[in-house]
């Protein structure tokens, strides 16, 4: 869209005008990165077809995705806010847990295993979502699931 | 010596921080994040873990505005 990101700016501008009516209203999500950081192996897990439609709209629109890759867009909002409405009413404590964990320690995922562990457990048992991160090599443990964290500051959070 | 004032540092960094650990090597996906943030809690480093956004939320994005260079 514009030549490159803005730097030497000293106001902003809030447009409030809404969206026009012909496109349909999808309510964003209300989580914020933590909880989201936390989340989003699971969403990836649930909506892995409509993440890789909307990343293929935006590939191959050129520069006008957009506006071009909004109903793609519209899917994947309404997926992901059905995994966290279920991550909420199934799991809150070990969710709330661990992404106050993350929030403690610069979002590093790797700090806070010790919670991620019984959220993950939590996850497969109600809602058959499992954790898998994609690309890894197949003949190693995937660092998730690792015993020990090399890159931890502390034992006790591993 | 080191300790005291070391201590007293990440007591004033987490008081700035709201009562959590400062966050290091912010990047620019960071920065957008913790803007997210700002816009869905008011505070910098607020988290919240609701599944829908507060009604306005999608109106509240700001354009950065510059003056033209000639």
């Amino acid at each position: 869209m514009a030549a490159r990101q803005p730097r030497f700016n000293q106001q902003v501008l809030i447009d409030t005008t809404p969206l026009p009516d012909s496109i349909p209203k999808v309510p964003e999500i209300g989580a914020s990165s933590a909880p989201l950081l936390s989340a989003s192996y699971f969403i990836g897990a649930r909506c892995k077809a409509y993440g890789d439609d909307y990343m293929l709209c935006k590939t191959e629109s050129n520069g006008k995705g957009e506006t071009e890759c909004l109903r793609e867009g519209r899917k994947v909002t309404r997926c992901a806010a059905s995994v966290l409405d279920d991550i909420n009413k199934s799991c809150l404590e070990q969710f709330r847990a661990h992404w106050e964990c993350l929030d403690n320690n610069n979002q590093q995922l790797w700090q806070c295993r010790r919670w991620e562990r019984p959220l993950n457990k939590c996850v497969f048992d109600n809602l058959k979502l499992e954790k898998t991160i994609p690309g890894a090599p197949e003949n190693e443990i995937p660092v998730h699931l690792r015993k020990r964290q090399i890159f931890a500051h502390s034992i006790a959070t591993q | 010596m080191f300790g005291f004032s070391g201590a007293a540092l990440s007591k004033i960094r987490a008081m700035q921080n709201g009562g959590k650990r400062a966050r290091h090597s912010v990047d620019q996906w960071d920065r957008q994040m913790m803007d997210r943030d700002r816009r869905l809690t008011g505070f910098l480093r607020g988290q919240t873990d609701n599944v829908l956004a507060p009604a306005g939320f999608e109106l509240s994005n700001a354009w950065k505005v510059e003056r033209g260079f000639t």
